[in-house]
């Protein structure tokens, strides 16, 4: 046999809950993980609930796996395999998927890249086709390439330069971090992008693109028996390549908070703060998670009804702990309204922090944030992409997909201790790093707003 | 009892889904008061019963639940997402929203200021800065072009008496739609549908919404919203398109698709694919009771800014005179029908689709008819409708750009602009 079944989990982290634990059990279904004898690892959640497949195909490769001044490679090349190859011209890739019905798409973080189509079962050949001839057959020629740096560079405008809140979230893992790859942005420097040769995207494409370094998630109406069968037939004869350890540098401890501050066409202000936090796979990656909730999910959260409800400071906040394979950020975002400035809402953000690490959180307010993550977790989990999208990240990030259930689990067993333990070791100014964006007064027109703008 | 219920039983997960709407949107915003009804019904989430905001929130969030009121041109929805656990207590509240809004003058104040630093937010967003003009330039006059969330004026001109007299003229329960999705029994989803419409029941409901559309506008128009230190150019453009459902719409589903509707149509292999000038170029008919837009759009780079513009219209000129071909055709009807079973893959896609079909007036089962109607269409029924709709010389065009940028080069187009806007007046 060519395939090893090595893991098979219930798709719930509440398996084997005790009757009465006020758990409602889903329908069971099974994640099922095989091995191809090349190194091809295969998720399937067979799910006949509606007639369509997703199929993604999840690469352990990201921007933290590029040198600097190449920065953007891993993106770049995402849009690269969307062109020819050699059994398929320019273009047909979607023109099939699209001929379907289906649709496809790609992106690429940090720890990984992953390719989505979403089709009718009927057409799952097409796609197994389709995705095992381009991770082997890929034409890159300078024509492709040049059409896409356009696009990327595009997009990079779109998402960055004209935007505030990507300049600012840009500028803050720049600030935050010195020598980790994560100190650079996912789509790349613009110098980059621009200079980026072929022979370096060939190369990146002969280095990371190999069935060993590749995880296929399957969810929806196909059996197991028909899905090893059509995968064996188009990858099964693709041989392993040595995929190298790219071993990112370990970020310092931070020895002081750091600080940057820029000007926008903007009538107000916006608060970037990142405090050094850990990886998705500490231990302490549910908590920070869960005191990111208790900080600004829902409008009777921490920070939301201190900033927004009581002191009608900002319009929004946000707080979350990014999901990285190395410690990256907790981070929490204000957009201020006019009349007030970052610096109140430092204040008051210190203000609710020190308020939670000096008197633990009560029984009930954890209780409340336990519900909002549960309803945030099976939120997550609805459709068909959003459960092959979740087992993939964890599966590529943290080296198995059970990383899932298994924070899923953590987050609801968070005590005031660990809330309490958690502010007072991570939400400190040494491990913090603050963007602050502030109007220009010369990008206003100085006309006003009175909204009475005839048509 | 006069609501009508869909449900869509699921086992899936242990989530809760329900939703209850109205027929009656920002149309029925007073003169003068645009924004009126958004405001109505987030005041209305402010407070309700014996709880004040601060109480309602909690008692929200204690259940990990979300309870959200979405206004649309043509509806108004209030949208909850709960664990099956708490679904009762949830309705619970839900229907106290409906039944007995606070409506404070104290949280209406705050709700003005906070809708007020809204604005700020649309604007510092490029995209969302284009669309705002585009609605309010598209089609003077028109009932869609009003802008949901107001204006810097309207929103200081709103009361809070007022408001709560609206919320009570639109929350029939003669015109109540009801949705719940997920692990519960059809009978336990009609004694929640009934729980939500005993709170509005009795109320008459408000008189239908003018929709008289006027006549679209003559010539090409152009606008340049201008905001400085701009890379790039938030381009749309586009003109009136049938209403949902019509035959013209049906007919049009694959021109739209075909144009702009995928990947591989038209304008993303012209713009995209070919020159590299935009990272996405797409078209969209707008689904809404009367007519609304057919508006394309773009985000070309500021030096190609007006090569862009001018290659779209060019493009737009030929297929309104040529139509899409046959392969096209054939292409955009599998496309379209084969995508069918993703818009209706879970038990809440099939619950939010029926309740929003029945809000737009459409037959019960409307999706299910739509395979027969798009097989049925002729290439001369997708002619004629072209030819009915699509008017590349009577469109309207806003640009956001840095003016100085895009400005000369329009006017050596020839596509010089009616009007610069600066970018923070509206």
């Amino acid at each position: 046999m060519p395939w090893t079944l090595d893991i098979a989990h219930p798709f719930s982290p509440h398996a084997g809950a005790p009757a009465g634990a006020g758990v409602t059990a889903p329908r069971a279904l099974e994640v099922r993980r095989h091995r191809l004898h090349n190194g091809l690892t295969l998720l399937h959640l067979a799910d006949a609930s509606a007639p369509i497949v997703s199929y993604q195909t999840w690469l352990r490769v990201g921007s933290r796996h590029e040198l600097p001044g190449q920065t953007g490679m891993a993106h770049l090349f995402e849009h690269l395999m969307f062109n020819q190859t050699r059994a398929h011209p320019a273009g047909e890739f979607d023109l099939l998927i699209e001929r379907t019905g289906g649709d496809t798409n790609a992106a690429t973080w940090v720890d990984w890249t992953y390719y989505r189509d979403s089709v009718p079962e009927r057409d799952l050949p097409t796609v197994v086709e389709l995705e095992a001839d381009r991770l082997e057959n890929l034409v890159l020629e300078s024509a492709q390439l040049e059409s896409e740096r356009e696009v990327v560079a595009n997009e990079r405008m779109q998402r960055v330069d004209d935007d505030i809140d990507g300049f600012a979230d840009e500028e803050l893992m720049r600030l935050a971090f010195r020598v980790h790859p994560y100190r650079w942005p996912t789509i790349g420097w613009m110098e980059d992008i621009r200079s980026m040769s072929l022979d370096q995207v060939r190369r990146f494409y002969r280095t990371f693109y190999a069935p060993n370094n590749a995880t296929l998630v399957v969810v929806g109406a196909v059996g197991e028996a028909e899905l090893l069968e059509l995968v064996e037939r188009r990858y099964g004869h693709l041989g392993p390549a040595s995929i190298p350890e790219v071993a990112a540098p370990e970020e310092p401890a931070q020895d002081g908070e750091r600080r940057a501050r820029f000007t926008k066409p903007t009538a107000a202000a916006r608060l970037l703060q990142g405090y050094r936090a850990v990886g998705q796979g500490h231990p302490d990656w549910p908590v920070l998670s869960f005191l990111a909730a208790l900080l600004t999910s829902g409008p009777s959260s921490r920070l939301y009804r201190r900033l927004v409800v009581e002191r009608e400071m900002a319009t929004h906040v946000d707080c979350d702990v990014a999901p990285f394979r190395d410690p990256a950020l907790l981070r929490i975002v204000v957009h201020l309204t006019r009349e007030h400035t970052a610096e109140e809402a430092e204040a008051e953000i210190a203000d609710v922090i020190g308020r939670l690490a000096t008197a633990p959180v009560s029984e009930e307010e954890l209780e409340k944030v336990r519900s909002v993550v549960e309803t945030d977790f099976w939120a997550e989990l609805e459709g068909m992409d959003g459960r092959a999208e979740a087992l993939g990240h964890f599966e590529t990030t943290l080296g198995d997909f059970r990383r899932l259930f298994d924070t899923a689990a953590a987050l609801v067993r968070v005590s005031a201790e660990d809330v309490q333990r958690a502010v007072r070791s991570y939400l400190v100014p040494q491990r913090r790093s603050t963007v602050i964006i502030d109007p220009d007064p010369a990008a206003l027109s100085g006309d006003g707003d009175d909204g009475e703008v005839e048509a | 009892m006069t609501t009508r219920l869909h449900v869509e039983p699921s086992f899936a997960g242990p989530l809760c889904w329900f939703t209850a709407g109205v027929p009656a949107g920002a149309v029925l915003d007073p003169e003068g008061l645009e924004g009126f009804t958004r405001h109505a019904a987030e005041l209305a989430r402010r407070g309700a019963g014996d709880l004040d905001r601060a109480a309602l929130d909690e008692a929200i969030d204690r259940l990990g639940a979300t309870i959200d009121l979405e206004v649309d041109r043509d509806w108004i929805a209030l949208s909850a997402t709960c664990l099956e656990r708490n679904l009762d207590r949830a309705v619970e509240l839900a229907a106290a929203i409906l039944r007995a809004p606070q409506m404070s003058e104290r949280e209406h104040g705050i709700l003005q200021r906070e809708t007020q630093h809204e604005l700020d937010d649309v604007r510092d967003d490029d995209a969302s800065l284009v669309e705002r003009h585009f609605q309010r330039l598209c089609a003077p006059g028109h009932p869609y072009g009003r802008t949901v969330i107001g204006t810097a004026g309207s929103i200081a001109r709103f009361e809070a008496a007022a408001a709560a007299r609206h919320h009570e003229a639109l929350w029939s329960g003669e015109r109540l739609t009801v949705g719940v999705a997920g692990p519960i029994s059809p009978a336990r989803a009609d004694e929640l549908a009934g729980a939500l419409s005993a709170a509005v029941a009795g109320r008459p409901p408000a008189p239908p919404p003018a929709l008289d559309v006027p006549p679209a506008p003559q010539g090409r128009r152009i606008y340049v919203v201008d905001k400085p230190q701009r890379t790039q150019c938030q381009l749309v453009l586009g003109h009136l398109a049938p209403p949902y459902g019509s035959d013209d719409f049906v007919a049009l589903m694959p021109v739209e698709t075909a144009f702009g509707g995928m990947f591989s149509a038209r304008l993303m292999q012209e713009i995209r694919v070919k020159r590299g000038w935009s990272y996405g170029a797409s078209c969209r008919m707008l689904r809404s009771r009367a007519p609304h837009w057919f508006r394309i759009s773009l985000a070309p780079t500021r030096e190609v800014a007006v090569d862009a513009l001018a290659l779209t219209l060019e493009l737009y000129e030929r297929l309104a005179e040529d139509g899409i071909t046959a392969d096209e055709h054939e292409l955009a009807v599998r496309h379209l029908t084969g995508g069918l079973p993703f818009s209706i893959a879970t038990a809440r896609q099939r619950m939010r689709l029926a309740v929003r079909h029945e809000l737009l007036g459409l037959a019960s089962g409307y999706p299910a008819t739509l395979p027969d109607r798009l097989a049925a269409l002729t290439p001369q029924a997708v002619r004629e409708a072209t030819a009915r709709w699509l008017r590349p010389r009577d469109l309207c065009a806003v640009l956001v750009a840095t003016a100085d940028d895009v400005v000369p080069a329009l006017e050596r187009a020839g596509l010089a602009p009616a009007e610069i806007i600066p970018w923070d007046v509206y």
